[in-house]
C-alpha cells in the first residue's frame, strides 16, 4: 500500500515535470534552441500568479487566463529580441545568450521581490480525497490529467491545424518550408509563444503547491533537462512519458534512499542515458540535428 | 619557447605586452591598498580560471557550465586535508588536481561525445550532482554549514598575513596558464582542437583523434580550475557548496572568455579586466542595498556582447593594439631586418610503390551498405594498384560518394571486406585511424575549417604524422607552393572562393602525406581554367607517389586523367576499364541515358 501510495505520488509529481518540459521540448524540437531560461519563465508565471492572488485577490487557477496569454507574449517577446538575431550564428552563441537571460531575470526577481520565499495559502490545495489507504491530492491531480491534456491538445494541434502543420514543416526541413510559402520567423515566433505559455500554465498550476523565490526555475528546469533528454529532445511524448518516470523515481528514491539524495539518482539516470543511448527513450540517433516527432 | 622568447625580447610585440605583465607584478608586489588588492587578487584569479575555462570552451568550442565542479572539488579537496588532517595545502594542490583529473575522464568520457547544447546539459548536471553530494557528506564537508579554513599564516599552508603575497601568487598563477595557453596554441594539440571547434569530421579525415584531443583539454582545463579554486579558498578561508558548486562560478568564467574574446590567450584576462572591477564597484557603491544587481548587469552584458560583439572586445580593439606596437621601436636581433621566408619545393618523389609488384594498394571486395530498408552499394568489388589513377563516374545517386565513406571508414560496410596495404581496414570504426595508415579525402561539400588561416588549415592534415609544429609548418607551405594558394597562406578560410577551397581541401588531405588519396568531386563548380589547373594538379599528385581515386562528374577531367574508369549505377557495378572503352559501352549508356538510346 506504501509503495501505491509513492507511486501516485512520482506519477502526480512527473505530471509537474512533464508539464515543464512539455514547452521546453516543444521549443528545441522547432527553434532548435534549447533555452536556458526556461525555468525563469516558470518563475515569472509563478510570481504573477502570485500577486494575481495577493494583490487582486484572483484564485490562481482563474488567474491562468491572464498567466497563460501572458507568458505567450513573454516567449515571443524573447524570441524576438534575443533569439531572433542569433538564430543562424553557432549554438554556442545561443547558449550564452538564454543563460545570460537566465541570469538577468534571477536576478531582477531578487532585486523585485527580494529572495524571500512566498506561497499562495489556498484550502483547495490541501484537501486530499481518501480511497482506501491512498490519498489523492486534489490539486496533484489536476496538475497530472492537465499534463496528459495538454499534451494531447498540442498533438491534436500540430497534427490537425495548418499552423501546427507549418510548425511540423519547418521543424523538418526549414529550406523546404520556406520555399512552401512558410514564414520561418513567424513559426518561430509562435512555437516559442506556445511553449511559453505551457510553463505559464505550469507555473499557474503549482503555485498552489509550492513556495515561489527568484530560483525556483533552476530547480525545476534541471530537472526538466533531465527529463527531455530521457525523453529523446524534440519529442512531445517522450517529455511526458520522461516525466512521468522522472517523477516516480523521484518519489521512488526519496522514500526508500533519502531525500537529499533523490535529485542524484535522476542525475545519475540522466548521465546514464547520455552514456548509454543519447538520443533518448524515444528519440533518434543524433537528436540534436532532427526535429519534432 | 624560452628560447625564442628571449631571442624575439627587442620586438615590440613581445616587450610590449611582457611590461605591462610586470607593471602588473609591481603593483601585486607593492600596492599597500587592501581594497585595490583584493580587487588586483580577483582579477588574477578569475583571468586564471577563465583562461582555463577557455581552454574547452573557446579553443576546442565545447561549452562546460559545469566547471564549477572542478571548482568546488578542488577547493574541498584540499581544504579537507588540510582542516580534517593538518595537510598542507601545498601538498593537498596535488590532491585537488589529481581529483581534477579523475572528474575530467568521468565527465568527458560519455559527455564528450556530446554535441553542442547536449554537452553544455550534461556538465551542468554534473555540477549539480556533486553539489548534492557536498551537501550531503556532512562529515567531510560540514555541509550547507560551511567548512571554516583555520587561519595559519604559512607560506605552505598558502595562507599570508599580506595581501601583496596573495596578489603575487594569484599573479603567478594567472600567468602560469597564459603561458600554457600560448605553448597550447602552438602546439599539434592547439591546432586539432581550433580545427574540430570548426569541422569534426573533417579534422577527424585529417588524422585527428578528436575524443582524445577534446579529453586532453578538458582535462588541461579543468586541473588548471582546480589549481586555482585551491588559491582562492586558502585566501577566502570558507567553503561552502551552494556558492563553490554553484551555476554561478561556471558562468561568471565563460562570461570572463566570452567577454574578452573567446578561443584567444588573452581573452580571459581582458574579461576578468573588465568584469571583476564592475563587479566590485556596482557591490561596493550601488549593490550595498540591492542584493543580486551586479549579477543582473553581467547578464545583460553577456546577452549584449553574444548580439553585437560575438567575438568579444580583443577583436574591437586588435587593430587598434597593433597599429601601437607598429609605432614603437625594436631593439637588438628584432631590429634587423627579417629575412623573407623562402619555401623549398621538395615534396620529394616517394618511392613509387609500383615497383613492388602487383599488389592491389587497396581492394574492396563485394562491399553492400544499406541504410535501414534502402540498399545504397551492393556487391562492389574493385582494386587499385598502386600509382594508379582509377575514375569513379556515375549518375546522381549511383552511390559514389557513400563509396567514398565506407572507403575512408565514415561508414562500416553491411557486407564486404576493404583491404588497404594489404591490411583489412573494414572493421577499423574510427576515420582517424584511417588516414595514420595512409588514405587521404576531401569531401564533395567542401569543409573547411573556417576560422583558421589557410596554412592553418594545411598545419593540421601535417600533424598527422608530426608532431612538430616547426616541420608541420615546412610541409604545409610546401603542399601550399604545389596547390598554388601559397599567397593566400594567411587568409582565413572562410573567405577562399569555391575554387580555392576545393584546392584548400586537397592540400590539407596531400599534407597528411597520403599513399592513397579519394577527391570526392574536386572539380564540380570550377571554370575551365580551374579545371585544367586540377587536372594539372592532380597529375602532379600522383607523379609525387600518391595513387588517386577521383570522383568526377566532369567528363573531360576524368577522361584525361584517369587509367582506368569504373562505372556505377544505382549502388551497383556496371563496367570498368579503359577510358575510351567506357564510353562506348552499352552499359553505360543505358545508365546514364536510359533506355531505347542508341549511339548513333
Amino acid at each position: 500500500m506504501v509503495l501505491l501510495q509513492v507511486l501516485i505520488n512520482g506519477l502526480f509529481l512527473g505530471g509537474v515535470y512533464a508539464l515543464i518540459s512539455l514547452g521546453l521540448t516543444l521549443i528545441f524540437g522547432v527553434i532548435r534552441v534549447i533555452n536556458f531560461a526556461h525555468g525563469e519563465i516558470l518563475m515569472i508565471s509563478m510570481y504573477a500568479s502570485f500577486f494575481c492572488f495577493s494583490v487582486l485577490g484572483l484564485n490562481p487557477y482563474l488567474s491562468l487566463i491572464i498567466v497563460i496569454p501572458g507568458m505567450f507574449l513573454v516567449g515571443v517577446l524573447v524570441d524576438q529580441v534575443i533569439i531572433r538575431p542569433i538564430r543562424n550564428a553557432p549554438s554556442y552563441m545561443q547558449i550564452f545568450a538564454t543563460v545570460g537571460l537566465s541570469v538577468v531575470l534571477i536576478n531582477l526577481a531578487l532585486v523585485f521581490f527580494s529572495g524571500d520565499y512566498r506561497s499562495i495559502n489556498l484550502a483547495f490545495a490541501k484537501q486530499v480525497v481518501h480511497m482506501g489507504d491512498i490519498g489523492i491530492s486534489l490539486s496533484r491531480l489536476i496538475v497530472f490529467i492537465s499534463a496528459i491534456a495538454v499534451a494531447w491538445l498540442v498533438w491534436l494541434f500540430l497534427d490537425r491545424t495548418d499552423m501546427g502543420k507549418q510548425i511540423r514543416a519547418i521543424a523538418q526541413d526549414r529550406d523546404a518550408a520556406r520555399l512552401m510559402g512558410i514564414n520561418p520567423n513567424k513559426i518561430y515566433m509562435i512555437t516559442f509563444g506556445i511553449g511559453s505559455a505551457m510553463v505559464g500554465l505550469a507555473g499557474g498550476l503549482i503555485m498552489p503547491l509550492y513556495y515561489v523565490f527568484p530560483s525556483v526555475g533552476a530547480y525545476f528546469v534541471l530537472t526538466a533537462f533531465v527529463v527531455v533528454v530521457l525523453g529523446g529532445l524534440g519529442n512531445m511524448v517522450g517529455a511526458l512519458l520522461g516525466g512521468l518516470i522522472i517523477g516516480v523515481i523521484d518519489s521512488l528514491s526519496g522514500y526508500y534512499l533519502d531525500p537529499a539524495l533523490k535529485e542524484m539518482v535522476y542525475f545519475l539516470v540522466f548521465l546514464g542515458v547520455l552514456l548509454f543511448k543519447p538520443s533518448g527513450l524515444m528519440g533518434m540517433i543524433g537528436a540534436e540535428e532532427m526535429g519534432l516527432k | 619557447m624560452l628560447g625564442s622568447y628571449f631571442k624575439n625580447i627587442g620586438a615590440p610585440g613581445v616587450y610590449f605586452p611582457s611590461l605591462i605583465l610586470l607593471a602588473f607584478l609591481a603593483v601585486a608586489a607593492l600596492v599597500p591598498n587592501e581594497f585595490y588588492l583584493n580587487l588586483f587578487f580577483m582579477i588574477f584569479m578569475f583571468a586564471g580560471m577563465s583562461g582555463a575555462w577557455n581552454i574547452i570552451g573557446g579553443y576546442a568550442g565545447q561549452i562546460s557550465l559545469g566547471h564549477a565542479a572542478f571548482y568546488g572539488v578542488g577547493a574541498y579537496t584540499s581544504a579537507v586535508l588540510f582542516a580534517k588532517l593538518g595537510l598542507p595545502p601545498v601538498i593537498g594542490i596535488f590532491a585537488s588536481m589529481g581529483g581534477a583529473v579523475i572528474l575530467a575522464f568521468i565527465i568527458g568520457y560519455p559527455c564528450l561525445r556530446l554535441k553542442g547544447p547536449f554537452f553544455t546539459l550534461a556538465t551542468l548536471a554534473v555540477a549539480e550532482v556533486l553539489q548534492l553530494l557536498a551537501v550531503y557528506f556532512r562529515g567531510l564537508t560540514e555541509g550547507s554549514e560551511g567548512l571554516s579554513i583555520p587561519y595559519e599564516p604559512a607560506w605552505y599552508n598558502l595562507i599570508f598575513e599580506s595581501k601583496n603575497s596573495y596578489a603575487v601568487l594569484a599573479f603567478g598563477y594567472m600567468v602560469l596558464v597564459l603561458v600554457i595557453t600560448l605553448v597550447l596554441e602552438r602546439s599539434k594539440l592547439g591546432y586539432q582542437l581550433t580545427a574540430l571547434r570548426d569541422e569534426d569530421q573533417a579534422a577527424e579525415s585529417l588524422g585527428v583523434n578528436t575524443s582524445r584531443a577534446k579529453i586532453a583539454a578538458f582535462v588541461l582545463s579543468g586541473v588548471l580550475t582546480a589549481l586555482g579554486a585551491v588559491i582562492v579558498s586558502q585566501y577566502v578561508l570558507f567553503l561552502e557548496p551552494h556558492s563553490d558548486f554553484s551555476v554561478n562560478v561556471s558562468v561568471e568564467l565563460a562570461l570572463m572568455s566570452m567577454v574578452g574574446g573567446l578561443g584567444t590567450a588573452v581573452g580571459p584576462l581582458i574579461g576578468a579586466a573588465i568584469l571583476i572591477p564592475l563587479g566590485e564597484f556596482l557591490r561596493a557603491w550601488v549593490g550595498g542595498g540591492i542584493q543580486g544587481l551586479h549579477y543582473v548587469i553581467y547578464g545583460c552584458i553577456l546577452i549584449l556582447v553574444v548580439m553585437f560583439m560575438p567575438h568579444g572586445i580583443k577583436a574591437l580593439v586588435e587593430n587598434k593594439y597593433q597599429a601601437l606596437i607598429g609605432l614603437l621601436p625594436r631593439f637588438g636581433a628584432a631590429a634587423r631586418p627579417q629575412p623573407e621566408e623562402e619555401v623549398h619545393l621538395h615534396f620529394e618523389s616517394r618511392e613509387t610503390q609500383a615497383a613492388k609488384d602487383g599488389h592491389p594498394l587497396i581492394a574492396a571486395h563485394e562491399i553492400s551498405k544499406d541504410f535501414g530498408g534502402l540498399r545504397v552499394l551492393s556487391g562492389i568489388s574493385f582494386a587499385v594498384r598502386p600509382g594508379e589513377i582509377l575514375g569513379i563516374i556515375g549518375p546522381n545517386g549511383a552511390g559514389k560518394t557513400t563509396l567514398f565513406n565506407v572507403l575512408s571508414g565514415v561508414y562500416r560496410p553491411s557486407s564486404g571486406r576493404v583491404e588497404f596495404d594489404g591490411q583489412d581496414i573494414t572493421q577499423i570504426r574510427r576515420i582517424h585511424q584511417v588516414c595514420h595508415l595512409g588514405m587521404g579525402r576531401t569531401y564533395q561539400i567542401v569543409k573547411p575549417f573556417g576560422n583558421m588561416t589557410v596554412l592553418d588549415n594545411v598545419m593540421v592534415g601535417a600533424f598527422c604524422n608530426q608532431a612538430g609544429s616547426a616541420t608541420a609548418r615546412e610541409i604545409a607551405l610546401e603542399v601550399l607552393a604545389l596547390v598554388g594558394l601559397l599567397d593566400k597562406r594567411s587568409h582565413e578560410a572562410k573567405s577562399l572562393t569555391l575554387a580555392n577551397m576545393k584546392r584548400l581541401e586537397m592540400a590539407r588531405a596531400l599534407a597528411t602525406k597520403p599513399k592513397l588519396l579519394l577527391l570526392d568531386e574536386v572539380m564540380a563548380g570550377l571554370n575551365p581554367n580551374e579545371i585544367d589547373e586540377a587536372i594539372k594538379l592532380i597529375r602532379d599528385i600522383r607523379d609525387y607517389g600518391s595513387t588517386v581515386i577521383v570522383v568526377e562528374h566532369v567528363m573531360r577531367a576524368i577522361m584525361s586523367l584517369s587509367e582506368r574508369i569504373m562505372v556505377i549505377a544505382q549502388g551497383e557495378k556496371v563496367t570498368e576499364g579503359l577510358p575510351r572503352e567506357v564510353i562506348a559501352d552499352q552499359r553505360v549508356i543505358k545508365a546514364y541515358l536510359g533506355d531505347g538510346f542508341e549511339l548513333a
